[in-house]
């Protein structure tokens, strides 16, 4: 499982890596489509373990994600049509749905524990990358200044996520999960 | 113009003064209100000392809901929308840890002398 683990972790990473490899980095349309996916990738994760997950710490922490991250898209939402900004698909959003489908694709197949832990490192992986991303690419690439303004807002947020997931995850291999 | 405006002045010194008049003792001691701002998954101050019978509110100005749990419920905001704000009055001395329930690496406390 920790093989597997760390792949997926690498995979995240190298699609949200991927935003390093633009020319000029990602123009702000870009950026909306990759905040609105990656925040939509985790609430369909979310909904999934909240009706799947074993263990209620595990479903409290989902619900928490669809909140959250529904808050987030929400305002990025109208922020970029306040803007008129179309977010623009882009290799990384792509890549990141992609992911967010096959993570969905292979949760579905598992039950009780071996779920819990799935999705709890998915989690662990994705708020790593996601946090990268936002400090490699994101909000160094943002031009506007609110959007920049709404990134760098949401980034705390990212950063409980990720300590929340790591306590789960702790306390789940604790249990023998 | 003068006279009403006087009397109307009059009148509204009078409400004044008949509200403080009108106070108990434990109103008395109320007046200052503190405030916490909840913002970027923190509570600003994060410590914060207070006298009994004053007023603490939390402004929420996070995009997401939040709460303020004392340990044992000793005070609980419940699910504090994003914009919105709670205010409690503090009761008993004593020192208080408390949290966001949600967001569990939050935490803040409250001194009340």
């Amino acid at each position: 499982m920790k093989c597997t683990t760390s792949l997926c972790g690498t995979l995240l990473l190298l699609a949200l890596g991927a935003t390093s490899a633009w020319a000029a980095g990602p123009t702000d349309a870009q950026i909306a489509a990759i905040v609105i996916t990656a925040n939509q990738v985790d609430i369909d994760a979310g909904k999934l373990a909240k009706s799947k997950a074993h263990s209620p710490d595990v479903r409290e922490f989902a619900q928490r994600m669809i909140t959250d991250h529904s808050a987030v898209n929400k305002s990025a939402t109208e922020l970029v049509e306040r803007l008129h900004v179309t977010p623009e698909p882009n290799p990384t959003s792509e890549s990141l749905q992609k992911g967010g489908d096959e993570n969905l694709a292979k949760l579905k197949t598992l039950s009780g524990a071996a779920f819990d832990k799935a999705y709890i490192d998915h989690e662990v992986a994705y708020h790593e990358a996601v946090l990268s991303a936002l400090d490699k690419t994101l909000i160094p690439s943002a031009q506007n200044a609110e959007l920049k303004a709404l990134l760098v807002k949401v980034r705390p947020a990212f950063v409980a996520h990720l300590d929340m997931a790591k306590q789960i995850q702790s306390g789940l291999s604790k249990s023998g999960a | 113009m003068t006279r009403p405006r006087l009397l109307c002045l009059s009148l509204a010194a009078l409400l004044v003064s008949s509200d403080i008049t009108a106070a108990d003792a434990p109103r008395a001691a109320e007046g200052a209100v503190h405030t916490v701002v909840i913002e970027n998954m923190r509570y600003n101050p994060p410590e914060l000392s207070v006298h009994r019978g004053e007023r603490i509110v939390w402004v929420n100005k996070d995009l997401f809901p939040h709460t303020v749990t004392a340990a044992a419920h000793a005070f609980d905001s419940g699910s504090i929308a994003a914009g919105a704000s709670w205010t409690y009055v503090a009761g008993k001395t004593g020192e208080y840890a408390y949290g966001c329930t949600f967001h569990p690496t939050m935490k803040g406390i409250l001194k009340v002398q």
